[in-house]
């Protein structure tokens, strides 16, 4: 078996201590969480920083709590936490969709979700979560610490507008009125193990008027998603707001902006939704690959967008 | 051994329970060691140098700086060494020279103090190419012009004009009714063995090769070893393969690999020890996948369903060198021409050189894509005919006792009461073609396969020898393989039968060709069969002699004897009784002592194939039907599986927690051939060489699966068993597709069915 | 670079020197001696070196060595070694037709073993979620997912 090609292994203990060390090694360092990027990028030849600066003992970056309207996530904190985490479970419904399905349990028992962001793979699951609920995030560089909404931090595949020596401290996001709900959606070929063919999320927030049948059809338990669209059109149910990202959808993990005027205050249909994914083709650039046909990426933007407002239906529904 | 019905059976001490795995213990505990695990004093680590281009010349390797790096011992390239020819059509060697026509091909080798020294050597090798053009499909590279692989050969097409003619055709398609005729496809996928290829090859003191190898064919490995030390210059040393256990086979070991012999080269020219140990990634790219096939076939039946004919033509991409895949067509012809009653045949296959990568064995050996195109073409054509698909296979089932277009005698053959069991388990009558409302479907799909050995070599022969000790403790050497199927265990139950000892007693040793004896292969699904059969001779003679010797002791005549728990008793009058161990020490321990051994050769009086490719290869025959129950999502084309069966006629079952297990493992292989499984490649070049992308079903995708054992009894088995370690892979995809095609109406003929390639499909008839 | 790290192995306190280029499979393996956890593929995408480490299922290829420094870990050699006092799972394992060629065997183990200590009554589907990590190209799944079940029963009230 062959060794990693790392001379030197650091564990701090403070957040400044890992930011100087950075300062002092420059491009020969990287810094590391769970590793389950890092890692393999060693392996895989990706990168190969001699000095690897672990994060994993700094105290207090491993949290989740609700704090003066805002749900905190510490960049520490490992997606398998964020699954078992009844807050987000609760209110962040996109969040344990995009954790419950990525890797394998062992991935998720020490892969963070900090580690998932600053890696910024356009596949990056927790990324469209995070950004349809609005969530910005918190580095502590020497200057201090500064704040940028997520949708700021992406810059390219495997780029971010963190600078090289800021630590990724932490994502919070507003907590969401009751009647908002989000859902994920991890398009793959199989059920453990992958990455996403695409990742759509959505966030949605409604004013309930006439939703019997609608209740009713999700009520059954045999009833397809073509029944509950049907339902839908049939409804009235008002959209208050309509959030949607993707993933693998573009070079970065993509919020679809310009959504605003298209949803709020109208009646949500599957008429309206297809507007909506109308704008997200436009400002989407799939791309063919040899893992996945542009078409096809396209096409299931179209019907995941569709299924996933009907499943932040329920979970709106469920609560009411 | 005639085995008339269950009751006999039951009647069995260990045959037919239950036993656990003889090494389950060593695997559980983590002590069973692998090639991975194996480590000799002074051993070096090899590593190889693979080409940069799928087709180039070799205009110059510079190995200088490798050569100087410290604590590399060797570095040695194709010009460094003998020349020395194998594979199946002798086109492959160790390290190549002049020209390489594959991203397979071995160019430079290195052995160095450890892994990281020998990669960074690597490294440090400067290869001068000049490329060449290249071409990556078979029908390319059939046309004039086409740039050749082989230039000495004159041409891309191999020299195996595979062809199986029985019967008129054109006479049959006159008197057919009804005539289907279709284009199949099924491309590379790979054995995905959890433990990679390596091999840790050494020469003893006195010059004698001895090489752990992680092989399925130790006694022909260790003929084709031996060949290679007459180039060497030794012929007069030995060779000894010794096999560690083995982390998965499934026919990815039939053939030795240029890593083996280059192996072997390291071990000589440093005279110490070499360990090359595959990566995952190395074992994805550089090993030998399955054969991919494109099949043109034609099926006919008459009015009331009687199939008429079957024709199919075949071309096969060869890859740049020649291992197993370009044999698969010798197994292909079984299932077409006999896999259900057709009395006009008739088979082509053209192999042919490309610049990709070159396949051996995988399980089933051709049979999976054969069964592909026929059991595909078989729903086609009873569509046509307006015959139920079940019915219409009911019609032409193989009866038991049948002589088949290729002279196979088939023995036992319980297909109609697998077909049968299919449907009932699947609800077949309530739910085929009632459910497309709900976009979900119902299919079947059968097999035939080799269940008695099967004589693809000369010798389908495996020897015994069987020793008892002083204690009444049974060693049986086995000339077979375990791969983790089950043979250690196997093989134990019925020596343990047959002497009356209890199978705690026996001790499977299989893994030396120093101390076992000769056996042709773990290939075919032969083991059970072949290998059984050879322990139940060697302990028939040991309890000959057993009984010989406690007959003159107790005074009785030998047919009053029986052995039960380690006693042997008059049945009559039980007091007339000696301990197994108080009679082995007794002739023992005396004047003109005898210790207690026996040897046995099975070799069953099978027929290689004749000129016309007819004979009657295997003992006795397999069948099974798979079904399946899918719901197909139309928005996004994916397809779940909710219901799987595997109906399988085994003979009967020496141990049916162990089918169980090979049938539960196959139909998974089987799903991953039908819906996930590919290889991925672009000009020649493997693009998902890992596990995140080369897509094998993990625990959460596998439906429930139900694996349903007939048992009719092989009269030439023993015990009346028949092979399996085959079977559960074959029919799985088109049973799947069959199941698509009654859910939504839409016929996928290209492995696998994705997604992509459903909703494609679904938008195209939508759209007409 | 080397340096001191102290840790739980198999209920037993080790410190040792470790280095900065060593995953936890290469201490495991090339170190310390223990074959038992072996290597599927190296990059974490198949579960054969899963370990244990406080208490939860874990990818040791690519796990840094120096992250092991103040933890409990537990690999397949810190569960019984005899017939006679087999831990639950392996026992079920052997019983249950569970094990082929073995080489996932390990990893499957652990990984089921954190599962019974967290959730001693898991249904199918968590199982399934458990080992979904873990592949396996011999069992088809069915008698491993059988035998973890049966353990489970076993394992109501037992300790680690």
């Amino acid at each position: 078996m062959m060794k990693l090609k790392v001379k030197e292994y650091f564990k701090v203990k403070s957040i400044e201590e890992a930011i100087n060390l950075k300062l002092q090694y420059g491009e020969k360092a990287m810094f590391i969480a769970g590793g389950t990027d890092v890692i393999v990028g060693l392996k895989n030849k990706k990168w190969s920083p001699e000095v690897l600066i672990s994060l994993n003992e700094i105290p207090s970056l491993s949290y989740i709590k609700e704090e003066n309207g805002y749900v905190k996530i510490g960049a520490l904190t490992t997606h398998r936490e964020i699954e078992r985490s009844s807050i987000i479970e609760k209110k962040i419904g996109a969040l344990i969709d995009a954790v419950k399905n990525l890797g394998s349990v062992q991935i998720r028992n020490v892969a963070t979700i900090g580690g998932n962001l600053c890696n910024a793979a356009p596949s990056a699951d927790t990324a469209p979560p995070l950004l349809v609920h609005n969530a910005f995030i918190t580095l502590e560089g020497k200057e201090g610490r500064r704040s940028l909404p997520l949708e700021e931090f992406f810059l390219g595949p495997g780029k971010t507008a963190k600078k090289e020596e800021e630590v990724l401290i932490e994502i919070s996001l507003p907590t969401p009125p009751k009647t908002a709900k989000s859902a994920y959606w991890k398009h793959t070929r199989r059920a453990a193990l992958e990455l996403p063919i695409i990742g759509v999320a959505v966030y949605l927030d409604v004013e309930l008027m006439e939703h019997g049948k609608l209740r009713q059809v999700f009520d059954s338990p045999d009833s397809t998603w073509d029944d509950q669209l049907r339902a839908l059109n049939e409804s009235d149910i008002l959209c208050k707001e309509l959030r949607l990202a993707l993933g693998v959808a573009a070079p970065i993990p993509l919020k679809v902006k310009e959504l605003d005027g298209i949803v709020r205050d109208k009646r949500l249909s599957e008429q309206l939704l297809s507007e909506v994914t109308d704008v997200a083709l436009q400002k989407a650039q799939v791309r063919d690959s040899w893992r996945g046909a542009a078409w096809y990426r396209k096409e299931m933007i179209k019907v995941l967008t569709k299924r996933l407002a009907l499943i932040c239906l329920r979970r709106i529904l469920k609560e009411v | 051994m005639e085995v008339k019905n269950k009751e006999e059976l039951e009647q069995f001490t260990v045959v037919g329970k239950p036993i656990p795995k003889r090494d389950a213990y060593y695997k559980a505990t983590g002590q069973a060691f692998y090639i991975q695990d194996v480590t000799l004093p002074g051993m070096l680590y090899g590593k190889i140098l693979w080409s940069q281009y799928p087709h180039a010349r070799i205009v110059n390797i510079d190995t200088s700086k490798a050569k100087r790096l410290p604590g590399v011992k060797a570095v040695l390239t194709g010009y460094d060494v003998p020349e020395f020819r194998f594979g199946f059509l002798k086109d492959n060697m160790p390290l190549k020279k002049n020209k390489v026509v594959t991203l397979r091909d071995e160019v430079a080798a290195v052995a160095a103090i450890d892994p990281d020294i020998a990669e960074e050597a690597i490294s440090l090798i400067k290869v001068d190419y000049e490329p060449l053009p290249a071409v990556f499909n078979p029908i390319e590279a059939m046309q004039e012009g086409a740039p050749l692989i082989h230039e000495e050969k004159g041409t891309n097409v191999l020299p195996l004009p595979w062809k199986l003619k029985v019967g008129d055709i054109e006479e049959a398609k006159k008197r057919s009714a009804y005539i289907v005729s279709d284009r199949f496809k099924t491309t590379w996928v790979t054995h995905c063995c959890m433990g990679t290829s390596g091999c840790v090859a050494y020469f003893d003191p006195q010059g004698n090769l001895i090489i752990y190898a992680n092989t399925q064919i130790p006694y022909l490995a260790q003929r084709d070893f031996q060949e290679f030390l007459s180039v060497l210059g030794l012929s007069d040393k030995r060779v000894r393969v010794i096999q560690p256990y083995i982390g998965g086979g499934f026919g990815s070991k039939l053939d030795t690999y240029p890593y083996e012999y280059i192996a072997i080269l390291l071990a000589w020219v440093t005279k110490r020890p070499v360990k090359i140990l595959f990566t995952r990634e190395e074992e994805f790219k550089y090993t030998s996948p399955r054969q991919p096939t494109i099949i043109e076939i034609t099926q006919g039946c008459d009015k009331e369903g009687r199939l008429t004919f079957r024709e199919v033509h075949m071309i096969l991409d060869n890859g740049g060198r020649t291992s197993w895949g370009a044999t698969t067509p010798s197994v292909m012809m079984m299932p077409i021409s006999s896999l259900y009653r057709v009395p006009n045949v008739l088979y082509t296959a053209t192999c042919v050189y490309t610049n990709n990568t070159y396949c051996q064995a995988m399980r089933g050996y051709g049979n999976p894509q054969a069964t592909w195109a026929i059991e595909c073409s078989m729903d086609e054509l009873a569509e046509d005919a307006g015959i139920d698909p079940m019915e219409f296979r009911l019609i032409n089932a193989n009866q038991p006792g049948e002589i088949t277009p290729q002279n196979f005698k088939v023995s036992s053959c319980a297909l109609r009461e697998c077909i049968e069991e299919v449907g009932r388990l699947l609800e077949w009558k309530e739910k085929r073609g009632k459910q497309r409302d709900k976009a979900r479907g119902v299919g079947m799909a059968s097999l035939i396969h080799v269940g008695g050995g099967a004589r693809v070599y000369r010798s389908d022969g495996c020897g015994t020898i069987i020793k008892i000790d002083d204690f009444g403790k049974v060693q049986v050497f086995t000339g077979a393989t375990d791969i983790g199927q089950g043979a250690d265990t196997v093989i134990a139950q019925v020596v343990a039968e047959e002497l009356g000892v209890s199978i705690d007693d026996v001790t499977v040793i299989w893994n030396d060709t120093d101390i076992c004896p000769w056996d042709v292969g773990v290939h075919a699904s032969r083991t059970t069969f072949i290998a059984c059969h050879s322990a139940l001779g060697a302990a028939r003679k040991i309890k000959e002699k057993i009984l010989q010797l406690a007959s003159l002791i107790l005074g009785v005549t030998e047919n009053e004897l029986k052995i039960k728990n380690g006693l042997i008793f008059c049945e009559k009058d039980a007091s007339k009784n000696i301990s197994l161990t108080k009679l082995l020490r007794n002739i023992h321990y005396r004047t003109q002592g005898t210790i207690m051994m026996a040897e046995y050769f099975y070799d069953p009086d099978t027929e290689m194939y004749d000129k016309e490719f007819k004979g009657n290869f295997s003992k006795a025959y397999a069948y099974g039907t798979h079904g399946v129950e899918v719901e197909v999502d139309k928005e996004t084309g994916k397809v779940k599986i909710l219901k799987y069966v595997a109906v399988h006629d085994v003979g009967k079952a020496i141990n049916p927690m162990l089918i169980k297990g090979q049938i539960y493992g196959g139909a998974v292989m089987g799903m991953g051939f039908a819906l996930t499984e590919e290889m991925i490649f672009r000009e020649g070049e493997l693009m998902n060489p890992n596990f995140r992308d080369y897509k094998i079903l993990t625990a959460k995708d596998v439906p429930p699966i139900e694996a349903v054992l007939i048992e009719p009894g092989e009269e030439t088995g023993p015990y009346g068993a028949k092979g399996i370690g085959e079977p559960g892979c074959v029919p799985s995809a088109p049973a799947i597709a069959n199941a698509i095609y009654d859910a939504v109406g839409v016929r996928i003929k290209e492995l696998p069915i994705t997604p992509e390639k459903i909703l494609k499909a679904l938008k195209e008839k939508e759209g007409s | 670079m080397r340096y001191t790290i102290n840790f739980r192995l198999n209920g037993e306190e080790i410190s040792m020197e470790v280095e900065a280029s060593w995953t936890l499979l290469y201490l495991l393996r090339e170190v310390l001696g223990l074959k038992g956890t072996k290597e599927g593929c190296g990059m974490g995408e198949c579960g054969a070196c899963t370990v244990q480490i406080n208490g939860k299922s874990v990818v040791s290829c690519i796990y840094p060595a120096m992250e092991v420094d103040g933890k409990e870990v537990w690999t397949i050699e810190g569960l019984a070694q005899s017939s006679e006092t087999l831990h639950p799972l392996q026992k079920a394992f052997i019983e249950h037709g569970a094990i082929q060629c073995g080489f996932c065997t390990p990893g499957m183990i652990m990984s089921a073993k954190s599962l019974l200590e967290e959730n001693p009554s898991p249904t199918e589907e968590e199982i399934r979620e458990a080992i979904g990590g873990n592949i396996c190209r011999c069992t088809g799944y069915v008698q491993i997912i059988e035998a973890i079940k049966h353990a489970a029963e076993e394992y109501h009230g037992s300790k680690k």
